[in-house]
């Protein structure tokens, strides 16, 4: 069964319309990426899964149910704007999260996962009292206690010093293995990369790509050289039949035109200077996104 | 994997306890709890203190009696009068100011000489001075102005003339012993002996009862009961400036509560475990925890201190069902109504500015309450009190008036009708709600929340 299934989803805001006739399916237990610019309709996606906004037109359902004015204990969400009780002590605060979203008491997952993020020596500090890496842990918490079947978690690593970052991203890895689905959006493509079974691509509300990063970037082919050459950028200018430049630093990472032939790019390089490396490649997701998004993206990495 | 109706509540209790134990934990409601009842009651604690001190400084008045008879006899009664207000009986503390009386004669040039008895009043050496007309005595046709060739028929046949503004207590005073005075003139002029004025004149006391009625198990007359100030006023509108008290401190915090929670993001999060309607009663229903826990406190402790007074039997308690259904009907619509006011502001400032709405159906009834009490049974004093958001205050008041009594069927309509008004708040407040709560920017229009609370 589809954890998630979403189906001529459309939802407007007035005069602006958020998302547009969207459809999509989320495979149960997989780890399904939404990426996009700012204000392409991401957050506004999730928010309809977990039945914060109801859709204007179509359907959602959520392992095969309309979730239409109710809650379900199977979902754990993430905000993208974090927030918790500031007056609050730690686990009192979670364990209020969690029974609410379950109906039960859950101090023994509460304290299992304090454990778990090394948070357990502030389970009685008062939240206002947290660094903002610890918050995020304990927002994170928020979203996964009691096991949810469904995990919805928006730019969860948003703002996060490195350690933090891998204590989630593990813990995510480890929910997924045991067998939640957990769906994310991010701004992060190395993120997306490296964590998504499926990824998702809304742009100006509507549906852009969809599917394994594999099959994403098949229909790119192998346009993309990656070269790492004496001198770097300096020689790579006015190379025929390369459409794009992309600085990476110590490498430099160029898109080919449709017919280009690679062996000719690098005898013209090999040319001009001493090439180190030289690899031929499918288009990152970093790449794709900016292909799309275009200026909009260039915003969104900035955001 | 959808939520049971058990388990909805389950949620609405939930968030209710959070709120209710969040509030009562606060220093603000302990301070509240004490500072409230001083500011509401405070003043009538400050008229009273006002009235403990009285202004007793000497008051001298002239009196410019064109008709050389009626002046004596005023300042007779006068210092009569005088004589048995200035001390308080059981202190001997003197209450009222000593009055000095002066009887110039009339002068040719009365403007002039009002002006230089005007120029003392300012100067402070006299407090008043009176003009008595000559046709006072003849049923008082005649002004005090004609008598001096002045035109101006402003002026009756008696005139206090002094710098007193707003309620010119001395004034009042003066009238009744020029009016007393004036009377005693006239029986004497009718050929009333003097030495029997004092019978003539002499009031009488006047005792007031409410009602008979007859035992409907024995079948006995049942004697009315003499009526009590105390219990005519003070009891019913104790009653309903408690119940506004109570209303407001529990619904008031709700507004900026909810603006502050959407500000702190928190609102996203519980709306992903709790739907809007769940939150939205949960903090309904903690507020209400709230009122209820500091109208019992304000209850029981009112009771306890009348009884060591010795002034139980003035406690309604058959009124007390009716207060508290009252209280949860509009500490109800007003909380459904903050919250979903507070949903559509993005910042505690903004929400201030709207407080005003939830004042209204407090603060009306209070500038309302005199009229209501005067008429409590009249057809103006009875829509209002049965207009939805007046009924809490104004029906309680009416029906804690120990006198009158309220027609049986108007609480229940009255409670029909706050019934309805609050279950029509609390579902268009839900949808404004659940609409505004996650909506950013500027401030939604009244035609927004219109159309929100109509369509959802």
């Amino acid at each position: 069964m589809d954890a998630v299934q979403i189906s001529n989803v459309t939802k407007t805001f007035g005069a602006v319309t958020a998302v547009d006739d969207l459809s999509l399916t989320v495979p149960e237990g997989s780890v399904y990426g939404f990426i996009g610019p700012n204000g392409s309709g991401k957050t506004t996606t999730l928010r309809m899964i977990t039945s914060i906004f109801y859709p204007d037109r179509g359907d959602v359902r959520v392992f095969g149910k309309q979730m239409l004015g109710s809650r379900s204990e199977l979902i754990g969400y993430l905000p993208e704007e974090r927030g918790l009780y500031r007056k609050m002590a730690v686990q009192p605060m979670l364990e209020f999260y969690g029974e609410l979203r379950s109906g039960r008491k859950v101090t023994a997952e509460v304290k299992s996962w304090l454990q778990k993020l090394d948070l357990a020596k502030w389970a009685s500090q008062k939240v206002q009292t947290l660094s903002k890496g610890m918050s995020q842990k304990v927002q994170f918490i928020a979203a996964v206690v009691p096991a949810p079947k469904l995990l919805i978690l928006d730019e969860p690593f948003s703002g996060l010093d490195p350690v933090s970052a891998d204590a989630i991203q593990a813990a995510i890895l480890e929910l997924r293995r045991a067998g939640v689905t957990v769906i994310l959006s991010t701004h992060d493509m190395q993120v997306a990369e490296n964590m998504c079974d499926y990824i998702c691509m809304i742009f100006r509300g509507k549906k852009v790509l969809d599917g394994t990063l594999a099959s994403i970037q098949d229909r790119y082919g192998n346009d993309t050289i990656r070269v790492a050459a004496e001198g770097g950028m300096q020689f790579l200018d006015g190379l025929p039949d390369v459409e794009r430049v992309r600085d990476l630093g110590q490498v430099q990472e160029l898109r080919m035109a449709l017919g280009c032939d690679p062996q000719q790019v690098l005898r013209m390089l090999m040319a001009r200077t001493r090439v180190i490396s030289f690899s031929i490649m499918k288009p990152s997701l970093h790449d794709i996104f900016v292909r799309i998004a275009g200026a909009e993206a260039g915003e969104a990495q900035h955001a | 994997m959808h939520d049971a109706p058990r388990h909805s509540l389950h949620r609405v209790l939930l968030i209710a306890r959070r709120d209710y134990v969040a509030t009562i934990r606060t220093k603000a409601f302990i301070i509240g709890l004490v500072v409230a009842p001083l500011l509401f009651g405070g003043g009538f604690l400050g008229i009273a203190l006002m009235q403990s001190k009285p202004d007793i400084r000497e008051r001298r008045i002239a009196i410019v009696d064109s008709t050389g008879l009626v002046a004596a006899a005023v300042i007779e009664a006068a210092q009569e009068k005088n004589a048995k207000e200035l001390f308080e009986k059981v202190t001997h503390r003197q209450v009222r100011p000593h009055y000095v009386f002066e009887t110039p004669p009339p002068a040719p040039d009365p403007k002039m000489q009002r002006l230089e008895f005007s120029e003392r009043v300012r100067h402070e050496r006299l407090y008043a001075f009176v003009e008595i007309g000559p046709g006072v005595l003849d049923g008082g046709t005649r002004t005090s102005s004609e008598a001096a060739g002045d035109k101006d028929t402003k002026r009756g046949p008696v005139s206090i003339y002094s710098n007193a503004g707003g309620f010119d207590e001395v004034s009042r005073w003066l009238s009744e012993s020029i009016n007393e005075g004036v009377r005693r003139v006239r029986l004497a002029q009718l050929g009333v002996d003097r030495s029997r004025l004092g019978d003539v004149l002499a009031g009488v006391a006047v005792d007031r009862f409410g009602l008979l009625s007859r035992d409907p198990k024995t079948g006995k007359i049942q004697e009315a009961n003499k009526k009590n100030e105390l219990a005519e006023f003070a009891v019913p509108f104790s009653l309903m400036l408690l119940l506004g008290m109570i209303v407001m401190v529990g619904s008031s915090p709700m507004l900026s509560a909810v603006t502050e929670d959407k500000a702190n993001r928190l609102v996203e999060m519980l709306l992903g475990m709790a739907t809007p309607l769940e939150l939205m009663m949960g903090k309904v229903l903690g507020a209400l925890g709230v009122s209820l826990t500091s109208s019992a406190l304000y209850i029981v402790g009112g009771t306890l201190a009348l009884e060591g007074m010795g002034m139980a039997g003035l406690v309604p308690f058959m009124v007390l069902p009716w207060f508290y259904i009252y209280l949860i009907a509009e500490v109800t619509f007003l909380c459904s109504l903050a919250a979903a006011l507070g949903a559509g502001c993005s910042s505690p400032q903004e929400a201030q500015q709207l407080a005003i709405v939830l004042l209204a159906p407090v603060m009306i009834p209070y500038f309302l309450f005199t009229f209501v009490m005067q008429q409590p049974n009249g057809g103006i004093s009875t829509a209002l009190s049965l207009f939805p958001p007046f009924t809490p205050m104004l029906m309680l008041l009416r029906q804690a008036m120990p006198a009158g009594g309220v027609p049986a069927w108007q609480p229940w309509v009255g409670l029909v009708g706050i019934l309805a008004f609050t279950s029509i708040m609390v579902v268009a407040a839900s949808r404004i709600f659940r609409v505004a709560i996650l909506a950013q920017g500027k401030a939604p229009k009244v035609a927004d929340l219109v159309r929100w609370a109509v369509r959802g």
